[in-house]
Parts: structure tokens; sequence; C-alpha cells
């Protein structure tokens, strides 16, 4: 493994522990739960970590990737993303449904991980610059929407692995994770501001309560508020993944193939 | 138009006051000041509706909140009527407590969400790309190039439907989206493609060569020191131990983005001047902020919380909580006088 390669690793692993660490910590310090005392800030201070992590993803990607190729390339599909969430009304669908998370997922499946989490996390930003989104969620929806992006490596793994390209069940794999991710990402979505909602004196997510029965509580509670629309949005990631995989792969073959020109020289000092 | 640095200072502030208080009157009031404050603005851009999407916002926050709390939560005096003890997590008494309590919860949220919706109406899209901090120039120009292509993209992507429509296509099922979606894929990355070589052809072509890892090992501890600052306070340790962790940082962070912003070599157009207005209103947010810290400190500050436990009271008011609910129409006020 070069060093590069160990650099983005060391990275990746150090912003996945502090990203989940801080989402999930309601879980495991009582402190976090007590409104009257810290959980106030909650999260406010969970979206500055998470914002720390993301300053810090993006920094190792433009040190070691984004050269002219890599920024015009990724501008414009996140620029097609972004025109995605728009059309959230216009193709049908029930609520909860969105059709930006197969570009992100298929960015991340073919051009690698690191593409992927860029997708992902720049999709939202200039969705939210455009829609007037912009506010202490946003750190959270692009930190996740990476992952979501990043995460698809591993179905690559896979696929190379088996010799499954081209074959029905690589459509198959990436369905599914597509429904896994429609749910997942309301799942941690829903952690950042979960102790603020119910939490308080000896209340919903109880102060002596363990982290078993937290989570217990922090399921009620999802099974109550998002799982109904995360369904929806598992489904609808579903169908899109399957019906639309095999064109958009073989453009993304045809311009990999095209951006990797290398520029011989040296530019003038 | 006001300068985004303000902007963002009194985001800050109004954001300390509404996260430190659980009154219910002084949410409420800081609701108001920012319902009127956003009206205004949306008037300015010809945004209709603006109040009313807010409110019916803020109504579906308190009511969910207040619901969850009543369902899930147990505690207090007055009890409206009990759920059997053996249905699993929401058995117990339903208290109006409780319901009081998720309200305020609601009212919180709903305040913070406002809060930005009034900065996302305050600040335009070329400010927003301005705070973008230098050393994330390569981040900058593509969100800004993103921003380029939007309008085109989406004017392309209505062109590309209009013809299939002619065509017979009736749009109505996902499948029928794959002729307008792979025709808006090629041409878009096509342009993607002339981008590159155009940028290429300029000397913009190399990933910038940041000093790494250096400066991202020094973000990285800067993020950990943050991180342990935060654990600290959380675990009630002496603010003498989370502060200094909080600036070492904080410090860290900002001193790296500073040193990689220096080495970036770019050029900006148009920027924001400060005017006497920004002046005005950033010294009197300051002094609100110097005020509330010097009183929490010397543990001057009156109490701004308000707590619906263990029995229901009305809240009480004082006159430091009061001036700050005039917060949110400080920029207003200056605004209208300059």
């Amino acid at each position: 493994m070069n060093k590069t390669r160990l650099l983005r690793l060391a990275t990746d692993l150090i912003v996945i522990f502090l990203g989940l660490f801080s989402l999930a910590s309601p879980f495991f310090f009582t402190q976090a739960r007590d409104i009257d005392n810290q959980a106030a800030s909650f999260p406010i201070m969970v979206s500055l970590i998470i914002l720390l992590c993301l300053m810090i993803v993006i920094f190792e990607a433009q040190t070691s990737l984004l050269d002219s190729k890599m920024i015009a390339f990724l501008a414009v599909l996140t620029a097609i993303n972004a025109g995605l969430r728009f059309l959230e009304n216009a193709i049908p669908g029930p609520g909860g449904f969105s059709p930006t998370f197969f570009l992100i997922i298929l960015s991340g499946y073919y051009f690698g991980s690191r593409i992927g989490f860029l997708v992902g996390a720049m999709t939202l930003l200039v969705s939210a610059i455009i829609t007037g989104g912009i506010g202490p969620w946003l750190p959270g929806q692009m930190i996740t929407a990476g992952w979501v992006g990043q995460s698809a490596i591993l179905v690559t793994f896979l696929v190379n692995k088996f010799a499954w390209r081209g074959k029905p069940v690589e459509i198959i794999l990436l369905s599914g994770f597509g429904g896994l991710w429609g749910i997942l990402y309301g799942a941690i979505m829903n952690l950042w501001f979960w102790p603020f909602l119910g939490a308080g004196a000896g209340q919903t997510f109880s102060h002596n309560a363990g982290a078993l029965e937290n989570l217990q509580r922090y399921v009620a509670y999802y099974l109550a508020t998002s799982l109904v629309w995360d369904i929806m949005r598992a489904v609808g990631n579903i169908l899109i993944i399957s019906i639309m995989t095999a064109s958009v792969l073989k453009v993304f073959q045809r311009f990999k193939q095209r951006f990797s020109f290398q520029i011989q020289g040296e530019p003038e000092q | 138009m006001i300068h985004s640095i303000v902007w963002m200072i009194w985001l800050l502030v109004v954001m300390v006051f509404i996260l430190s208080t659980r009154n219910p009157v002084y949410l409420s009031l800081i609701l108001v000041g920012l319902l009127f404050f956003g009206q205004s603005l949306a008037r300015e851009k010809k945004i209709k509706n603006w109040v009313l999407a807010n409110l019916r916002f803020l109504l579906a926050m308190i009511l969910l909140s207040t619901l969850i709390n009543g369902i899930f939560s147990h505690v207090g005096q007055t009890i409206l009527f009990t759920i059997p003890q053996k249905w699993p997590l929401i058995g117990g008494n339903f208290t109006l407590d409780s319901l009081v309590y998720g309200a305020i919860n609601g009212l919180v949220i709903g305040a913070l969400y406002i809060l930005f919706n009034v900065i996302n109406l305050a600040l335009s899209i070329k400010q927003l790309t301005w705070l973008i901090p230098r050393a994330f120039h390569p981040i900058a120009m593509m969100v800004t190039i993103s921003l380029t292509f939007f309008p085109s993209i989406q004017k392309r992507a209505r062109e590309i439907k209009e013809a299939q429509m002619i065509r017979g296509n009736p749009m109505k099922k996902i499948v029928d989206w794959l002729p307008i979606f792979i025709p808006l894929l090629v041409t878009s990355l096509e342009n993607a493609f002339l981008l590159a070589e155009s940028m290429t052809t300029r000397g913009f072509h190399q990933p910038i060569d940041l000093k790494a890892p250096g400066n991202l090992v020094s973000l990285i501890l800067g993020a950990f020191f943050v991180f342990s600052g935060w654990i600290l306070q959380l675990f009630n340790y002496p603010r003498y131990l989370s502060a200094p962790l909080f600036v070492i940082g904080f410090g860290l962070i900002l001193l790296t983005l500073m040193t990689v912003g220096k080495h970036s070599k770019i050029t900006r157009y148009h920027l924001e001047e400060w005017k006497p207005m920004d002046i005005m209103i950033t010294i009197v947010i300051v002094l609100y902020l110097v005020l509330f810290i010097y009183l929490r400190w010397a543990d001057g500050m009156p109490s701004l919380n308000y707590s619906p436990y263990p029995y229901l009271s009305i809240p009480t008011l004082q006159t430091i909580g009061l001036l700050f609910c005039i917060l949110p129409f400080v920029p207003m006020i200056i605004k209208r006088h300059d």
C-alpha cells in the first residue's frame, strides 16, 4: 500500500470514528441526554464536529485527487444530481422517494470511494445553496450522503472478487445496497437531533438506561416517525438503480476513458 | 447589502441565545422577531408565503415534539390519563407537564430552523460561495462551476423532456425517464470534458500542493482537540480544562487554513466592502455577546431557563432576557436608519 493510500485510509477511519461516535454518543453518555445541562447544544456541537470531519476528508481529497479534470467532472456530476433533487416532484414517486442517491452510489461504485464521497457531499451542498437549505442539519446530510457514495466501494470489491461485472447479480447487489442506504440514511440523519426531541429529566431517552435500552427507545422513535418515509426512499432507490444502472455504467465507462488523458510537462513557475 | 461576515456573527449570537433559553416566552418573542425580519427580506426578494411556510413547519415541529414527549415520557404531576404499564415503552402516565416540555423542545428546533431560513434569505449565492475558506479553493471552484452549470442543465433537461413528449413518451413511470436522463448525462459530461480541457490549457491542471501530510495532520489534531473538549464538557469537567482544548483545537484549524490559504494563488473580483452600517451592526451584536459572556462568567445572568417539572408554572421574565429578544431586529433596525 503506497503512502497516499495509507493516508487516505487513516483519514477515512478517523473521520468515520469521530462522526459516528459524535452522533451515537447519546447512547453511551447520559450527559448528552440531559437537555437542561448539555443536550441543548448537542445538535450544534455534533454538527460542528461533523463539519470538521468533512473539512478533513475534503482537504485530503484536494491534495491527491482534485486536478482540473476531476474538478470539471465532479462539478458537472454534482450539478446533474442537484438537479435531480428538483425532479423529486416531477418523477412519479411517493413521499420520501428521492432520485439523488442512485448517481451517488453508481459514482462510488464505478469511480472509487473518494469520488463517491465527494459526489454525495457536494450534491447536498450545492442543492442546499440553490434551495436555501443551509442549516445545522447540512453537515450531517453531507457526510451521510458522502458515506453512501464512499461505501459503494464494498459492492465494487464483491463484484470484482466474484467476477460479477456485467451480470444481473451486479444490478441486484447495487439495488439492494441502494435499498439498505434508503433506510440507513434516515436512521443516521435522525441521530443529530434525537436526544433533543425527546430528552429531559428522566424522559424519553432515560438517564439511567443503558446503551441497549436507549437503542430500543430510539428504534421505537424511529419506527413511529421515520420508517414509512424511509421505506419509500429505499423502494425508490431499488427501482431507479435496477432501471438505470446498465445505461449509466456504459456512459461512465465511456467518459472514464476520455477523462484519463495525462498532461505532459510542468507549469511555468 | 449587509456584509456576509456580519450575517455570520449575527447568526452565531442569536443561535447562542436560542440554545441558552428554554423559556417559552423568550423563544416565542425571538420567533416573532425572526418571522418579522424574514418576511421583510422575503418581500425584498418577492418571495410569497414565506411566513406561512415557516409557520407550517414550526407548528408541525411543535406538534411532533409534543406528541413524542407525551407518549414516551411519563414524568410530571398533572396526569391527563394513564396508558397500561404492560404496554412496552409507552406504558405509564400521560402528563400535561411532558406535553409542555415537548412543545418547548419543538419551539427551540423551530427557532433554529427559522433562524437559518432567514440567513438563507439574507445571503446571496455569491456571498455563500465567498464564505468557503480560501484553503478550499478547488472545492469553491467546483461549487461555482456546479452553480453555473445548474441552470443550463435544467434547461437542457426541459428541452429533452419536451422532445420526448412530442415523440409520445408518457412520462408516467420511472422507466420513462431513462431517455431523458442518459442524453442529459452524456451532453453534460461532454461539457465537463471541454471545460477540463480549457482549464488544462490555462494552466490549472494539478492537484494543489498543500504541503500534505503536515497540514492534514494538524487539521486532524485540531478536530481531536475540539472533540476532546466537547467530551470533557459533556462530563461536566471544569471549564478551565475544556476551554483550552477548544481554543487549541480551533486555533490549530484556523492557523492551518490560513497557512494553506496563503499558498493558494487566486484572484477575487467584486470584493465585499465594509460599510458604516456593517460596522455599526457588528459593534451592537458583539456588545450583546460580550454582555452575555460577562454575565455568564460572573454568575450575574438571571436564569433563562424554564421547566414544567415537577409542577406547571407561569414562566418568569427578566429585563436582560427581554433585551436579548430584540437581537433578531438589530440588523433590520440599523439597516432602516442607514
